[in-house]
C-alpha cells in the first residue's frame, strides 16, 4: 500500500528531514511535528494513516501523545527510540503503540513495518469462540472485555489479539512465528522478543502468579500454550 | 588537713555558742531552769542542722556539763542533789543528741536528692548536646566537651575504636594514656581509681564496644557513669548511621546523574547515527551502479560499526557506573538459550548447534534480556572466531547452587597466556585483531552483567581444540523452597 498520509514526529530537524525525503521518495504524503503538543494538533488537520512517534522529546513526551491519540483513533502507531530497554517498549506497547524500532534503523525495514502496520493484522473474529471463562479468567471476545481475579483488566489492542490467538488454539502450543504472524502480519516472524514483552505483559494482567503462570506457558524452542483447565472450555 | 581544720572551727563555733547561751542566762537574765535547757537545746538543733552529728554531739556535752554546773543546785558544782535533776539532765542530753541525729540524716537525705537531680539535669543536658551533632567526630568532641562542662569535672577523653582516634577534652587529660584508652576498651573492664580520682570506662552499645571514655576528677555515681556512657555510646552511633546515610545519599545522587548524562550522550550520538542510516540504507535500496553501491555499502557497515561501539562503550560506562541494576526474576534456563539461539539465527546458519540442556533444570533468579544478552555475545565470539561450518555446543547444568552454562566451539582456541586477558576492556586477542571487526568490550559487558548478577564467567580452552566459555548463576531461591 504506497500513499499512505504519515505523520513524523520528531524534535530532531535532520531526522525529520531524512523521514521527508525517504518516505517521500517511496510515494508517502509526510506531515512533520516537532512535539508531542504539536502532533495532537497535527493529526486533527492532517489525518494521517499512520503516525512515527519519537519517545524522547521535550514537552509532552511520545508516551503521553500515544496515550492521547490512542484515546480517540485506532490509527497505527509506530514508536521510533534511541532507547532499546524492555521497561521502554512495555510502556511504549502500553501506551497502545502497535509496533517498535529502534533508532537507528535501515529504511527498509521500516518501510516494511510500515506496510504491516497499514495493513493491519488478519483477524480471527469470525471463526473463534465468543466466550472463555474459567476460575479466575473470564473473555468476552465479542465485547473484547476481559476479567481477571474479579477485576476488569484493560488490554491493548494487541494484547487482546494475542490472547485470542492463544486461546483459539488452547492446549496446544502455537509457535513465535505463528503468533507473530497472527498478531502483527505476514512480514514478521523473527520478533520473539516482542511476543516475550507481550506475552509477560499479559501474564501481568491475567494470571494470577505471572511468576507462575497457570494460563499462559512456555514452550521453549517452540512458542506459546494456553492451559485450558478441566471445567473451563471456550464456549 | 582542710577537713579537719573546717571541723575544728566549727566545733569551737560551737562551744562558743553554748558559752555564750551560759552567759547570757547566768550573768544577765535571770529566768528558770527549763527556759536555758530549751534554748539550749534550740542551738543544739541549729548546729546539727547547718553543720553536722560531731559538732552537735560535742555542742550537746559542752550543753549539759554548763547547764549542770551553772544552773541545777549546787550551782557552781558538777555535782546533783535531786536526783530528780539526773532524769532532766540525761533526757536534756538524749533528746539533743537524738534530733541532732535525725537532722543530720534529713540534711543528707537532701544533699543527696539533689546531687542525684544535678546528675540527672547534667545527663539530660549531656544527651540534648550530643543530638545535636551530626558528624561522628563533631560528636565525639562534643560529647568530651559537655562532660567536662556539664558535670563540672577537670577533663574527659574519649577513644573511638572504629575511627581509632582520642578526642582529649584537655591537654592534661593525658593522665589517661591512649594504651589505658585503648586496654579498657578491649577488656571491657571499668578502671576507678580513688585516689587520682580517675575513671576509665568502656563505651558499649548492644554487646558491641565503640571505645572508652575517661573522667578527670570524677566524682559520678557508678549508675551515672553507666548513664553517661550510653548516652556517649547512642550519639556516636546516630551520628555514624546519619553520615553513613548522607553519604549514600550522595552516592545516589552523583549515581542518577551519571545515569541521566549517559542516557543524554547516547541520544546525542545515536541521533546523527539515525539520519545517516537512514539516508544511507534508503540510497542502497535504489537501483545503483557496482561502484556506487560499493561505496554506500560501506557507509551503511559503518554506520553499523559505529552504532555498535556507542552502545556498547555506554553499556559497559553503565555497568561501571554501579548504576546497573538487573530486574531479576525466575526464568528457565532454556527458554533463555532458545531465545539466544533464536535471535542469532542469522549469524549460526550453516552451524550445527548441539544442546546438551537437560529435561528438569531449576530456573535462574535473573534478568532475561542481559542473560540473553550474554549468551548472544558468547554464540557471536563462537562463531567469529571459529571456522565455517564447524559445529558449537551448548550445554547445562546444575552444580552446586549454582547454573552453569557453557558455548563451546572448534575454534583455534586461546593461548593461556591471554585467556585471563580477554576480559578486560578493549582488549582484543593477538592473532584475530587484525582478522575480525569488533570493539573488544563485548566479553567485557558479559563479564560484568554477570557479575552483577552474582555469578562469575570463565574460559577454558586449549589452543587447537578450541574454547569453552561458561558462566555460572544462581538457582532461584523461589524454586528451591520444596
Amino acid at each position: 500500500m504506497s500513499g499512505a498520509k504519515i505523520l513524523v514526529v520528531d524534535d530532531e530537524p535532520q531526522i525529520r528531514r531524512m523521514m521527508r525525503a525517504t518516505l517521500t521518495s517511496t510515494g508517502h504524503q509526510v506531515d512533520e511535528a516537532r512535539t508531542g503538543e504539536e502532533a495532537l494538533e497535527k493529526f486533527r488537520e492532517f489525518l494521517p494513516d499512520l503516525v512515527l512517534l519519537d519517545l524522547n522529546m521535550p514537552g509532552m513526551g511520545g508516551v503521553e501523545a500515544c496515550k492521547s491519540i490512542r484515546a480517540g483513533s485506532d490509527v497505527p502507531i509506530i514508536i521510533l527510540t534511541v532507547r532499546n530497554t524492555e521497561k521502554e517498549k512495555v510502556e511504549a506497547l502500553d501506551a497502545g503503540a502497535d509496533d517498535y524500532v529502534s533508532k537507528p534503523f535501515g529504511m527498509q525495514e521500516l518501510l516494511a513495518r510500515i506496510r504491516a502496520a497499514l495493513r493491519r493484522a488478519p483477524s480471527s473474529a469470525e471463526s473463534g469462540p465468543q466466550r472463555f471463562v474459567s476460575e479466575g479468567l473470564e473473555i468476552d471476545f465479542d465485547g473484547r472485555r476481559v476479567r481477571a481475579n474479579g477485576k476488569n483488566v484493560r488490554l491493548t489492542p494487541k494484547e487482546f489479539e494475542l490472547l485470542r490467538h492463544l486461546v483459539v488454539h488452547g492446549g496446544k502450543p502455537v509457535p513465535h512465528r505463528e503468533l507473530l504472524q497472527a498478531v502483527w502480519g505476514p512480514d514478521y516472524g523473527d520478533e520473539t522478543d516482542y511476543l516475550r514483552v507481550f506475552i509477560n505483559h499479559l501474564r501481568k494482567k491475567i494470571e494470577p502468579n505471572p511468576a507462575h503462570p497457570k494460563y499462559i506457558l512456555t514452550e521453549p524452542w517452540v512458542g506459546y500454550r494456553f492451559a485450558i483447565a478441566e471445567g473451563s472450555e471456550p464456549e | 588537713m582542710k577537713a579537719a581544720l573546717r571541723l575544728t572551727i566549727r566545733i569551737l563555733t560551737a562551744l562558743a555558742l553554748i558559752v555564750a547561751i551560759i552567759l547570757l542566762y547566768f550573768r544577765f537574765l535571770s529566768v528558770n531552769v527549763t527556759t536555758v535547757a530549751l534554748t539550749m537545746l534550740l542551738a543544739i538543733l541549729a548546729i546539727a542542722t547547718q553543720w553536722g552529728l560531731t559538732e552537735s554531739v560535742v555542742a550537746s556535752v559542752a550543753a549539759m556539763l554548763g547547764f549542770n554546773y551553772f544552773f541545777l543546785p549546787p550551782i557552781g558544782t558538777f555535782e546533783i542533789a535531786d536526783p530528780q535533776n539526773w532524769v532532766a539532765l540525761i533526757a536534756f542530753l538524749i533528746t539533743a543528741v537524738t534530733a541532732s541525729q535525725l537532722s543530720v540524716r534529713a540534711r543528707r537525705r537532701t544533699a543527696e536528692a539533689d546531687a542525684r537531680r544535678r546528675e540527672v539535669e547534667r545527663l539530660y543536658a549531656l544527651g540534648q548536646a550530643m543530638l545535636l551533632s551530626d558528624s561522628v567526630r563533631t560528636s565525639a568532641r562534643d560529647a568530651v566537651n559537655s562532660i567536662m562542662r556539664t558535670f563540672e569535672i577537670p577533663g574527659a577523653v574519649l577513644f573511638s575504636k572504629i575511627e581509632d582516634e582520642f578526642f582529649r577534652s584537655d591537654p592534661q587529660t593525658l593522665a589517661i594514656s591512649d594504651e589505658q584508652l585503648r586496654m579498657i576498651a578491649s577488656s571491657e573492664e571499668p578502671l576507678i581509681d580513688q585516689q587520682t580520682q580517675i575513671a576509665v570506662v568502656p563505651v558499649r552499645l548492644g554487646g558491641q564496644v565503640l571505645g572508652s571514655l575517661g573522667f578527670m576528677g570524677c566524682t559520678l555515681s557508678t549508675a551515672a557513669l553507666n548513664a553517661v556512657t550510653y548516652l556517649v555510646a547512642i550519639g556516636m552511633e546516630r551520628a555514624r548511621s546519619l553520615e553513613e546515610g548522607s553519604k549514600t545519599e550522595a552516592l545516589r545522587q552523583s549515581e542518577t546523574l551519571k545515569a541521566v548524562l549517559l542516557d543524554a550522550l547516547a541520544h546525542d550520538l545515536k541521533t546523527p547515527l539515525t539520519s545517516i542510516k537512514g539516508a544511507v540504507s534508503h540510497l542502497l535500496a535504489q537501483p545503483r551502479d557496482a561502484e556506487e553501491r560499493e561505496l554506500l555499502t560501506i557507509a551503511n557497515e559503518e554506520t553499523d560499526r559505529l552504532n555498535r561501539l556507542v552502545v556498547e562503550v555506554l553499556e559497559m560506562a553503565r555497568i561501571e557506573a554501579a548504576k546497573f541494576h538487573p530486574d531479576r526474576s525466575p526464568h528457565g534456563v532454556s527458554e533463555i538459550i532458545a531465545a539466544a539461539v533464536k535471535a542469532q539465527e542469522e549469524s549460526l546458519k550453516g552451524r550445527r548447534v548441539r544442546l546438551h540442556i537437560p529435561e528438569s533444570l531449576p530456573a535462574a533468579d535473573v534478568d532475561f534480556e542481559f542473560i540473553q544478552q550474554v549468551l548472544k555475545q558468547l554464540l557471536d565470539n563462537a562463531v567469529k572466531y571459529s571456522p565455517p561450518g564447524s559445529p558449537l555446543t551448548i550445554a547445562a547444568g546444575v552444580a552446586g547452587e549454582k547454573i552453569v552454562i557453557s558455548v563451546a566451539d572448534h575454534g583455534k582456541g586461546i593461548p593461556e597466556a591471554e585467556q585471563a586477558r580477554i576480559f578486560e576492556k578493549f582488549y582484543r586477542g593477538r592473532a584475530s585483531r587484525d582478522e575480525t571487526l569488533g570493539t573488544g568490550l563485548g566479553l567485557s559487558i558479559a563479564k560484568g552483567i554477570i557479575e552483577a548478577h552474582g555469578g562469575k564467567v570463565w574460559v577454558t580452552s586449549q589452543p587447537g581444540q578450541g574454547s569453552i566459555f561458561s558462566f555460572a548463576l544462581p538457582v532461584s531461591k523461589k524454586e528451591l523452597v520444596p
